[in-house]
């Protein structure tokens, strides 16, 4: 017993928290294992019985565990394009290439003092950024990543993840009023006239596709972008010409646009404009409260990119007929796939990003780097987009925001909501008869 | 932000009598809200309906150096303005006159920090004029050449400034390129990177070496190239020329009203370049053009700093050209005592015309130095300009007239 206490005496302060949680740990397995031992039939039967629950709680869950590495990936990608494009060298001391100076931002933004200014409303302060974070999460719980690999599929997919998408100009709006500071006043009376302004023509420029696809549910929508099988008969040649992009150039291009709006990127970032109104609705934030704004804002690219991508550019269809092992996964098995996942994707993105530095610098044959760095630029082109042009554009001003969202973007949006229309009722004509 | 006004002696505790007598030796008295000076102030600080005060700076991220300017604001749309100056003023004026003629040079030499030896030039110009010697040729030559070369540098960085004022983050890291390679270049010749302490009264204070002229030729060969490119950044870049043209428009007759000189003059049109009009130095003897443009916007201000760095680089491919042989410096007693009397001398800036007038009483210190700073002056039209416009427009309106807080302050 003497020893015991001796050896607590000279321990440091993570130690005696480790000889805590060790042994803790340890008992719940233990526990865990016997329980799973004795009921493991029961419990498997009521999960699987309550599978849409259990599906739902899983997904949510995973994918706010995921957020985070997400945004650490773009955030690093970003200073690294950034970096680039400015001539400088970027992050590179921390970890390999520099890949983990993202983490230990948000590990840093942990540790610093949470300050709520006097004269602050502490309760709407205090919630905002989980308004803005929820929202952000929520919104992709409907986006599939792979066959079977989403959490909820249902018949108004589209529909949900632009109300939910635009519930967060309240979390922007709150922050903004909350703060007591007339810089973050305007920058969330910004978001809330831009993203209101941009959430209509966003929304119209995809009805197009809606009439096309006859259905909002994006699983569909990106099955039918590749080779699918329903009651009329086998669909689609497999190649990347059946991409909606193809079919909706013109919806595309709108909704790039506006999402770009959405996500509050250069040049439509006014929100949080540093050379006009400090930070925006995040002048007064800092702390965790901040990296919930931080984590959001970098959450909403991958977002939106992904969106695009499932809409328009194919989802997860390989551009070319590709032999499928089984691209309608058993649900059963999708429980292992995204523990895979959450266990892989913060070190496979970490090593994915530095591969093709280390290809460059290890003079491995040009064209080996070459292909990898294809690969991965097209893995994650719509966010490299993105930072491409926060690289490159100045900001726009208020009015011109205001004055091409309604003035172009939205008639746009109606002319080419028209020509579809026409398009597929002049087919159904010709056809004979809607089909 | 908004003060309480009181009309003399109307402040609730000036008729209470009990203010004073609560304790004899020690009492508090309330500072009462600051009366307005001014009509125009008290005008200022009445909001009218749905307005509201904001007030930008000293700590803003964007305001060029510390100046705060209060706006007075109708939803994003700026009412009004009060700039507020004084933040960065170290009293220069003052220590000149404690401090003999030499070292003078090295008191004026922060007053504007992008571009110090001209803050150098004018003063050791007006003392020339108060001693009344002959500069070597070769001295006005080498005057002359880094001149032109912190012109550029100090244009280089205009442009980064304007464009990240805008929202633009890549440009102010491109042109930091060309401003550094002469920083560089420059401190090879004088020593400093940022206060160059070069000039002196009857010449410079070293002549040209090896490892300048070398990095001077290397960046020569490539500069033109680099200064299109880094320009072309911004001149095909659609939403900045929709911002920046037709932003803060100056006519000629409100520009010579408000006493504008430099680029900000001649972007209305007036080809007003003291290197032509009252030549000094050897500017005669060089070939270059003075270019101007009609509209008197932002864009035009722009542009043609951007024209003018085009010409410097003319003028330092003469300079290194015709340089002559000779002595760098004329020869002068260490302590100069000029003859009593005033002198004034102007040479044009990167920013407009830098002004030096000085007054000699017979010994060893200047009586007085005034500096005419081009900053001070561009500064006083923002007021003009900025009433109308939109918030996010006041920084880049601000930057477009290219004013340096140093100097304003002096």
């Amino acid at each position: 017993m003497t020893a015991l206490a001796r050896t607590w005496d000279h321990l440091t302060l993570p130690g005696k928290a480790l000889f805590i949680l060790i042994p803790l740990l340890a008992l719940l397995t233990t526990g865990l294992i016997v329980v799973i031992a004795l009921f493991g039939q029961q419990i498997l039967d009521i999960l699987i019985f309550n599978l849409p629950i259990v599906r739902f709680v899983f997904a949510a869950t995973v994918l706010l565990l995921l957020a985070p590495p997400i945004a650490f990936v773009i955030i690093y990608m970003e200073m690294k394009i950034i970096a680039l494009m400015n001539l400088r060298i970027g992050p590179d001391r921390v970890g390999p290439w520099g890949t983990l100076l993202s983490t230990i931002h948000g590990l840093k933004v942990l540790m610093k003092e949470d300050f709520t200014p006097t004269r602050a409303d502490p309760v709407v302060f205090t919630w905002a950024p989980v308004v803005v974070f929820s929202t952000m999460a929520l919104s992709a719980l409907v986006i599939p990543f792979a066959p079977g690999l989403f959490a909820q599929d249902f018949n108004l997919a589209l529909l949900y993840f632009f109300a939910i998408g635009g519930l967060t100009v309240v979390g922007l709006l709150m922050g903004g009023w909350a703060s007591f500071n007339k810089y973050s006043l305007l920058g969330g009376l910004r978001s809330a006239a831009q993203i209101v302004s941009y959430e209509i023509p966003l929304t119209l420029s995809v009805v197009g596709l809606v009439i096309l696809a006859g259905t909002m549910s994006l699983n569909k929508i990106v099955q039918q972008q590749g080779v699918y099988v329903d009651i009329t008969g086998s669909h689609g040649s497999g190649w990347f010409l059946d991409w909606y992009v193809f079919r909706q150039p013109l919806a595309f291009l709108i909704f790039g646009i506006a999402a770009t709006a959405e996500a509050n990127r250069t040049p439509f970032d006014l929100t949080e404009a540093d050379s006009e109104i400090v930070a925006g609705f995040a002048t007064e934030y800092s702390g965790m409260r901040f990296g919930f704004f931080f984590f959001a804002e970098y959450i909403g690219v991958f977002i939106i990119s992904a969106l695009t991508t499932v809409l328009f550019l194919g989802g997860w269809n390989a551009p070319f007929p590709f032999p499928r092992i089984a691209w309608i996964v058993d649900p059963g098995s999708l429980g292992i796939g995204l523990l895979f996942v959450v266990a892989l994707v913060p070190l496979l993105g970490t090593l994915l990003l530095a591969a093709p530095f280390y290809l460059f610098r290890s003079q491995t044959r040009w064209w080996v780097a070459l292909i990898v760095g294809f690969v991965l630029f097209n893995v994650l082109a719509g966010a490299v987009f993105f930072v491409w042009m926060r690289g490159t554009l100045p900001r726009v001003r208020i009015d011109q925001l205001m004055g091409f969202a309604w003035k172009w973007l939205l008639p746009a949006a109606l002319l080419n909501l028209f020509v579809t229309a026409l398009g597929v009722l002049v087919a159904d004509a010709l056809r004979g008869g809607p089909a | 932000m908004a003060t309480q006004t009181f009309a003399k002696g109307t402040h609730p505790s000036a008729d209470d009598p009990h203010v004073l007598l609560e304790d004899d030796y020690a009492f508090y008295e309330p500072i009462p809200p600051y009366p307005p000076r001014t009509e125009r102030e008290a005008e200022f600080y009445t909001l009218g309906d749905g307005e509201m005060f904001l007030n930008m700076g000293p700590q803003h991220p964007s305001t060029h150096g510390v100046l705060r300017v209060v706006l007075k604001l109708d939803g994003e749309r700026v009412v009004d303005i009060d700039p507020v100056l004084g933040y960065l003023h170290r009293g220069v004026e003052k220590l000149v006159e404690n401090a003999d003629y030499h070292q003078t040079i090295s008191q004026v030499d922060p007053l504007e920090y992008i571009s110090s030896l001209f803050c150098e030039w004018a003063p050791v110009t007006a003392y020339e004029k108060l001693l009344d010697v002959e500069v070597p040729r070769r001295a006005e030559y080498i005057r002359v050449l880094s001149g032109e070369l912190n012109r550029i540098a100090s244009h280089a960085l205009f442009m980064g400034w304007f464009a990240l004022d805008l929202g633009g983050l890549t440009p102010i890291l491109w042109s930091f390129i060309e401003r550094d390679e002469i920083v560089e270049m420059l401190a090879a010749l004088t020593g400093q990177r940022m206060l160059f302490n070069y000039f002196r009264i009857g010449g410079v204070n070293g002549d040209l070496n090896h490892e300048f002229l070398s990095r001077l030729g290397d960046w020569m060969s490539r500069a033109v190239g680099q200064v299109d490119a880094n320009t072309k950044l911004l001149n095909e870049n659609e939403i900045f020329v929709r911002r920046a043209s037709g932003l803060g428009v100056v006519d000629q007759e409100t520009a010579i009203r408000y006493c504008m000189t430099g680029a900000n003059l001649r972007a209305t049109g007036i080809p007003f370049d003291l290197r032509r009009t009252h030549p000094y130095s050897i500017y005669p003897e060089l070939e270059f053009d003075i270019p101007t443009r009609s509209e008197g916007d932002s864009l035009a201000r722009y542009l043609l700093r951007m024209e003018e760095v085009k010409q410097s680089l003319r003028i330092i491919d003469q300079c290194l050209d015709k340089m002559p042989d000779g002595p760098i410096i004329a020869k002068l007693p260490r302590l100069l005592r000029p003859r009593p009397g005033r002198a004034w001398a102007a040479v044009e800036g990167p920013r407009g015309v830098y002004g030096a007038y000085a007054i000699s009483d017979g010994t060893d210190q200047p009586f007085r130095l005034k500096i005419h700073d081009p900053s001070f002056i561009h500064l006083q039209a923002v007021g003009a300009l900025l009433p109308g416009n939109l918030l996010a427009d006041t920084m880049a309106i601000m930057a477009s007239l290219d004013p340096v807080m140093g100097g304003v302050d002096k």
